[in-house]
């Protein structure tokens, strides 16, 4: 089947945006990649799991990281890009959503993915938001931690993740001019705001019979 | 690299071979870079007189201060760049390209500005006398003027090589390198002896070897701008890419500040080298001593070349956890490295004077040259050991002890040394902290060497 289904979707943290992607995917029978890439970045590159986990979601050139770091001593003291560098591991991991985008319909969660498929036509981009005290009740919650850690977790989190899509991107982390729609996940609740991100869906692409994983 | 994929050879093919392969082109790169420095001047030593090689050592910081500030354009935006082709990103990488060049003016200006304003205190506070600063200003008012060229066409070859073209960007540099030094000689000497045919040169001394070099980088640079205006390159000049966009120029700017510093680091430590020389020997073994770094420089760049080699060998292989290939390509190059460094400690203890006299004619400074070589390169046959180690670090994404062993010879330990030795040995102390901080730094490489292979068993 030519017409393909792919979401790609950006979150702050604690705002649901992976369970609604996962009752997305339920309902449209298609795959959710978030940490999944990473395995699968790994087994591409033949590089082991962890450089790709340490990587995750960060930019490669931080203020202080690029201080005390060591870009430096590359180019200051004759080195090359590193294999492992965070730019050298975003190649990797971009090139199998591509690869992904192009084989079946599935749903993206960060990793920049609306940016990386910015040329794709069949691309729907979200962007996920909820009130803070719901995002800190929720990580308390789910990660069994105060409510102040949890919302240093999600100021910290999100900053990590504005950097890194700022950095790849060069657009603004949760602006709205990059998304389709950029929805507050705590009125509506996740089944409610997956339901109407459905109707939205189909009015978008016509009505989409549920698709065989992998196709 | 508009294609960066990992390639998996990286991971099958045998060491040995991929570590050939891989470092001849470097090796070549990095001679070519170093050859530069060196042309200049031996024309200089023997087309003027000693104490202009004196001047001409005294202006290295500030042109190394003129390169950190040029290497954050160059190597903020050929990253940034690379990242943006790896994403077939054409419309921001073009932008990246316009704002690299407004910042290379507006950075080169504005340097070549304040330092033409304080020029003659930065000399002095460099380690200039009152008979060597006019060699040092004559010189450096050319090379500022000239500044702008110097950070465009090095800017330039930074991202000709980011945009799948390493082989320009090395013509780019032999091209330079061939210019100054046909032009040396014409805009040096008085008169120029080929032994059958004799003709009147320029005669304008060391003046003429800075006009030299900026001529030369502006036929470079000449050339590649006409490669980077070619409208059939996926990258060119054109139209409204200029205007500078805060998202690149923030980039650009982190991403490029660590070579900076790590630039700005290794000329503190030649200022506080010349300061101590200057006190201690006087304005002859500051020249000195630039003749003892200019020989050694080229010894340090050839090991470089291997560190280049091996690092994507290294960093595939530790990623893939292979750690015999990594051990083996450690072994390898650590053995290259410490052949090239044990070829300088000969050379330095065995025939420093032969090398000093490429360099001047004055019964001085060759002697001061042969003694301050005699303990630079002590502890040579160590050294290839040193640099190899701390560069593996970083070929494996462990960044923070590839500085540290970086810092280590260079800085950290060499700065007190040469503040307080000295005090003991008068010159002979500044020339002793060289080897002493080696040799510190050497035992630092070793213990955290020692250390990884203990924790991944190898």
């Amino acid at each position: 089947m030519d017409k393909k289904l792919i979401i790609n979707i950006g979150r702050q943290l604690g705002s649901g945006g992976r369970s609604i992607a996962d009752i997305l995917a339920r309902h449209y029978g298609i795959t959710v990649y978030d940490r999944k890439l990473i395995e699968l970045a790994a087994k591409e590159s033949g590089l082991s799991q962890e450089f790709f986990e340490n990587a995750d979601e960060k930019k490669s050139h931080g203020f202080f990281h690029s201080i005390f770091s060591a870009r430096a001593a590359a180019n200051a003291l004759g080195g090359g890009d590193s294999f492992l560098s965070n730019d050298a591991l975003f190649k990797v991991q971009s090139d199998i959503i591509r690869d992904l985008a192009e084989r079946e319909s599935c749903i993206f969660v960060g990793r920049c993915a609306d940016y990386i498929l910015r040329e794709h036509p069949c691309c729907i981009n979200l962007f996920f938001t909820a009130d803070l005290q719901d995002r800190v009740a929720r990580m308390a919650a789910e990660k069994g931690i105060t409510a102040e850690q949890a919302e240093e977790l999600i100021e910290k989190t999100d900053r990590r993740r504005a950097d890194y899509y700022n950095y790849y991107s060069g657009q603004t982390w949760g602006a709205a001019e990059n998304y389709d729609l950029c929805i507050n996940t705590s009125h509506l609740g996740f089944e409610g705001t997956a339901k109407m991100l459905i109707e939205y869906i189909e009015s978008r692409m016509g009505t989409l019979t549920p698709m065989e994983k992998g196709k | 690299m508009t294609e960066k994929k990992i390639p998996s050879e990286l991971g099958t093919r045998p060491v040995g071979e991929l570590l050939r392969q891989y470092a001849l082109p470097s090796i070549i790169a990095m001679l070519a870079a170093s050859l530069y420095n060196i042309v200049d001047s031996i024309f200089i030593g023997h087309g003027v007189d000693a104490m202009a090689l004196s001047g001409l050592a005294v202006t290295f910081p500030l042109m190394n201060i003129s390169t950190a500030f040029g290497a954050m354009v160059g190597m903020g935006s050929s990253t940034l760049i690379s990242v943006k082709l790896g994403q077939k990103d054409y419309k921001i990488a073009q932008q990246i390209l316009g704002n690299a060049v407004v910042m290379n003016i507006g950075m080169g200006v504005v340097f070549a500005i304040v330092s033409l304003l304080f020029l003659d205190p930065i000399l002095f506070f460099f380690g200039a006398s009152e008979s060597s600063i006019s060699y040092a200003r004559e010189y450096m008012q050319i090379i500022l003027v000239g500044n702008v060229i110097t950070h465009m066409y090095f800017g330039f070859n930074a991202l000709l090589r980011s945009m799948g073209h390493p082989k320009m960007a090395m013509r780019a540099t032999i091209l330079t390198v061939l210019v100054n030094t046909v032009l040396d000689p014409l805009f040096i000497f008085d008169t120029i002896n080929l032994g059958f045919v004799q003709f009147d040169g320029a005669g304008w001394g060391i003046r003429g070897a800075a006009i030299a070099t900026v001529l030369s980088q502006c036929i470079s640079l000449a050339w590649q701008v006409r490669v980077m205006s070619d409208k059939r390159e996926l990258i060119h000049f054109k139209r409204g890419i200029y205007r500078l966009k805060s998202y690149i120029v923030k980039e650009v700017l982190t991403i490029g500040l660590s070579p900076c510093l790590m630039n700005l680091a290794s000329c503190f430590v030649v200022i506080f080298i010349n300061r101590g020389l200057a006190n201690y020997g006087g304005d002859y073994a500051v020249g000195a001593y630039g003749i003892v770094h200019k020989m050694t420089f080229i010894f340090v760049m050839i090991v470089m070349g291997f560190q280049q080699a091996m690092q994507p060998i290294a960093g595939y292989n530790y990623g893939a956890k292979a750690y015999d290939r990594v051990t083996k390509v450690l072994k390898i190059t650590i053995a290259l490295a410490t052949g090239v460094t044990t070829l300088a400690f000969l050379i330095g203890e065995f025939a420093p004077g032969a090398v000093a006299r490429i360099f001047t004619s004055d019964a001085q400074m060759i002697e001061m040259a042969v003694v301050g070589m005699r303990y630079n390169c002590l502890l040579f046959p160590i050294v290839g050991f040193q640099m190899v180690t701390g560069s593996f670090f970083q070929s494996i994404a462990q960044p923070g002890k590839s500085i540290f062993l970086s810092l280590s010879r260079q800085l950290l330990f060499l700065v007190p040394f040469i503040i307080i030795f000295p005090h003991f040995w008068g010159i002979n102390g500044v020339w002793i902290s060289l080897p002493a901080s080696d040799f510190v730094s050497a035992i630092f490489s070793a213990t955290l060497l020692g250390h990884f292979f203990k924790k991944h068993k190898m």
